[in-house]
C-alpha cells in the first residue's frame, strides 16, 4: 500500500512536469545555464587546486644548518622538523651533496677545484609541505629551532597561487549562491503554474481529508524532476565543452614545460555529478515548497 | 455530533458574519440550515469544515473541541465528513469512477478496498452504468450524484451539503434531496444549507434559520413557519 502511494506521487509528478511543457523547458534552460557557469568555475577551481597540490609536492623550503652543529644535533633538528604539523618530508642534504649538485648544475667540474677541502656550501634540510597554506607557519616554527642558520623558500610563487585559489573559491561560492537563488525562483514559479492549474484538484483533496504532505508530494516530485534533468543535461554539456578545451590547450608547450598535468573530465565526473545532483534535488525541493506555501492554507 | 457554543465570527474586513450562535445537531439527525444569502449560513459551514476559525466560542465535533485542533490534524477531522457543494466540484479529466476513487486514493485506501467500495456507492446513487463516463457528459443532477458518491465513499459519520440543489431544476433537486434522505436513513448525520423553500417545506425536517448572523428559529417544520 505504501509503495502504491509512492508510485502515485511519482506518476502525478511526471504528468504535471510535462503538462507545462513551455515553462518546464524554460526553467530547465535557465537552470542549465546557471549550473553550467557554476560548473565552469568549479572545474577551473578543481584544476588550480590540483596544480597547487602538484607544486606542493615539488616546492620545498631549504633550511641551512649552522656550520658548527654536530651530527647528533643535525639528527635532532631533522626529527624536530618532521614533527611540525604540515611538514610532508624533510630530506638531509650534506655539504658534499650540495657541492655535487652544484657541480652537476653548472656542468664544469674544473670551476670547483680545491673546493672539496674547503666546502663553502652549508648542510641543509629540504622540506616539502602537505599544504601550501601552512607555509609561513611552518617557517616560523622552524626558525625557532636550534642550529638553524637561514631559510630559503619561494614565498611569492606559493602566495600567488594560494591567493588565486582563494579568489576562484570565493567566485565559485558567489556564483553558487546566485545559482541557488535564481533556480529556486524559476522552479517555484514554474510549479506555481501547475499548482494554479490544479487548484481545483488541490481544494478537493483538502476537503476529502488529504494531508498536506500528500498534496505536496507530486509538486516536490515535479521540482526534483526539473532539477535532475537540468543536472544531467548540464553535466553532458560541461563534459563536452571541457574535453574540447582540453584538446586544444592540453598539449600546449607551456603547460608541458611547467610540468603540470590538468585533470581529465573523467577524473572529476563523479564529483561534478554528485554536486549537480545535490543542487538539482535540493533546489527542486525548496522551489516546490515555496510555491505551495500559499495554497496549503485552508 | 456538531455543537456550536457561543460562536461568533468577525472577518478581518470588520463584518460580523455570525453572532453568539448556539445549536447542537445530534448523531443521525437531518437538519436544514436556511436563510437568505449573506445571512451567515456559509460561515457556519466553513466553521464546521474548519476552513475558518471562530473569533470566539467553541465548536465541538464528534465530542472533540476543534478550537485548538492542530492544523496537521485538520485533514483527519475532514475525513469524518463528506462534503457536497453547489457547483459539484468534479475533476473534468477523470471519469466518474476515478472521481470517486480519487477521494479514497488521497486518504490512502488500499486498491482492493477501492475496487470494492466505488461500484457500491455508485450503484447507491444510481450511476452504476456511468462509471466510465466523464463529468461533462452528465446532466447536472447526475454530476451532483457523483459528488454525493464521492462524499460518502469513505463512510463519513456526517454529510455537509452547501446549497446542493442550487444549480438544479426542481425535479432533479428533489431526487438529490431524496438521496440525501436515504443516506441519512443509513445512519449518517446530514446538514444541508439551502434556501430552496419548497424542498424544505416538503421534507419537514429540523430547520435552523439564520438571519443577520443570529439563529431566529430552530424547530421541525417548513421554511417559513414561526
Amino acid at each position: 500500500m505504501r509503495f502504491n502511494v509512492v508510485s502515485y506521487l511519482i506518476k502525478e509528478g511526471f504528468k504535471s512536469t510535462f503538462k507545462q511543457k513551455k515553462m518546464t523547458g524554460a526553467s530547465i534552460i535557465i537552470m542549465c545555464a546557471t549550473m553550467f557557469i557554476f560548473g565552469l568555475f568549479f572545474v577551473i577551481g578543481e584544476n588550480v587546486n590540483s596544480v597547487i597540490t602538484q607544486i606542493e609536492s615539488q616546492q620545498g623550503i631549504q633550511i641551512f644548518i649552522d656550520e658548527d652543529a654536530t651530527d647528533a644535533e643535525i639528527e635532532t633538528l631533522g626529527n624536530q622538523i618532521r614533527a611540525i604539523p604540515g611538514v610532508n618530508r624533510a630530506t638531509f642534504v650534506s655539504k658534499e651533496d650540495a657541492l655535487n649538485s652544484m657541480k652537476t648544475t653548472l656542468g664544469d667540474e674544473s670551476l670547483f677545484e680545491g673546493w672539496d677541502e674547503e666546502n663553502p656550501f652549508p648542510a641543509s634540510y629540504f622540506v616539502t609541505l602537505t599544504d601550501l597554506s601552512l607555509n609561513e607557519q611552518v617557517q616560523s616554527e622552524i626558525l625557532a629551532l636550534d642550529n638553524v642558520d637561514e631559510i630559503q623558500s619561494e614565498n611569492t610563487t606559493i602566495n600567488r597561487l594560494q591567493s588565486l585559489a582563494n579568489g576562484i573559491q570565493i567566485t565559485t561560492i558567489i556564483i553558487l549562491i546566485l545559482l541557488i537563488i535564481i533556480s529556486i525562483f524559476i522552479i517555484s514559479y514554474t510549479i506555481k503554474l501547475t499548482v494554479h492549474a490544479r487548484r481545483r484538484e488541490i481544494s478537493i483533496m483538502k476537503y476529502v481529508g488529504a494531508t498536506n504532505g500528500f498534496i505536496r508530494g507530486p509538486f516536490v516530485v515535479e521540482g526534483v524532476i526539473i532539477g535532475v534533468i537540468s543536472a544531467i543535461i548540464t553535466l553532458v554539456i560541461l563534459g563536452i565543452a571541457y574535453n574540447a578545451v582540453m584538446n586544444s590547450i592540453g598539449d600546449s608547450v607551456l603547460l608541458q614545460e611547467m610540468g603540470f598535468g590538468l585533470l581529465s573530465f573523467s577524473e572529476m565526473f563523479y564529483l561534478v555529478l554528485g554536486v549537480y545532483l545535490i543542487l538539482g534535488v535540493g533546489i527542486g525541493v525548496l522551489g516546490s515548497a515555496i510555491s505551495m506555501r500559499k495554497y496549503l492554507k485552508v | 455530533m456538531i455543537e456550536f457554543r457561543n460562536v461568533s465570527k468577525k472577518y478581518e474586513t470588520g463584518t460580523e458574519a455570525i453572532h453568539n450562535i448556539n445549536f447542537k445537531i445530534n448523531k443521525g439527525e437531518f437538519a436544514f440550515l436556511v436563510g437568505s444569502s449573506g445571512s451567515g449560513k456559509s460561515t457556519i459551514i466553513k466553521l464546521i469544515l474548519k476552513e475558518e476559525e471562530p473569533t470566539s466560542g467553541n465548536i465541538i465535533i464528534n465530542g472533540k473541541d476543534t478550537t485548538f485542533l492542530k492544523p496537521s490534524r485538520v485533514p483527519f477531522l475532514r475525513r469524518s465528513m463528506g462534503i457536497v457543494f453547489q457547483d459539484f466540484r468534479l475533476l473534468p479529466d477523470k471519469t466518474v469512477y476515478e472521481n470517486v476513487a480519487f477521494a479514497m486514493y488521497v486518504v490512502r485506501a488500499t486498491p482492493k478496498h477501492i475496487r470494492r467500495q466505488v461500484p457500491m456507492v455508485l450503484s447507491l446513487v444510481g450511476l452504476a452504468n456511468k462509471a466510465k463516463v466523464y463529468p461533462n457528459e452528465l446532466s447536472g443532477g447526475e454530476q451532483q450524484r457523483v459528488a454525493l458518491a464521492r462524499a460518502i465513499v469513505n463512510n463519513p459519520s456526517m454529510l455537509i451539503a452547501d446549497e446542493p440543489t442550487g444549480n438544479l431544476d426542481p425535479n432533479t433537486a428533489w431526487d438529490i434531496m431524496e438521496l440525501l434522505n436515504d443516506i441519512n436513513l443509513r445512519g449518517t448525520t446530514v446538514v444541508v444549507a439551502t434556501h430552496a423553500k419548497d424542498i424544505v417545506d416538503k421534507m419537514n425536517k429540523r430547520v435552523i434559520r439564520i438571519d443577520k448572523g443570529n439563529i431566529v428559529r430552530d424547530e421541525k417544520g417548513g421554511y417559513d413557519e414561526v
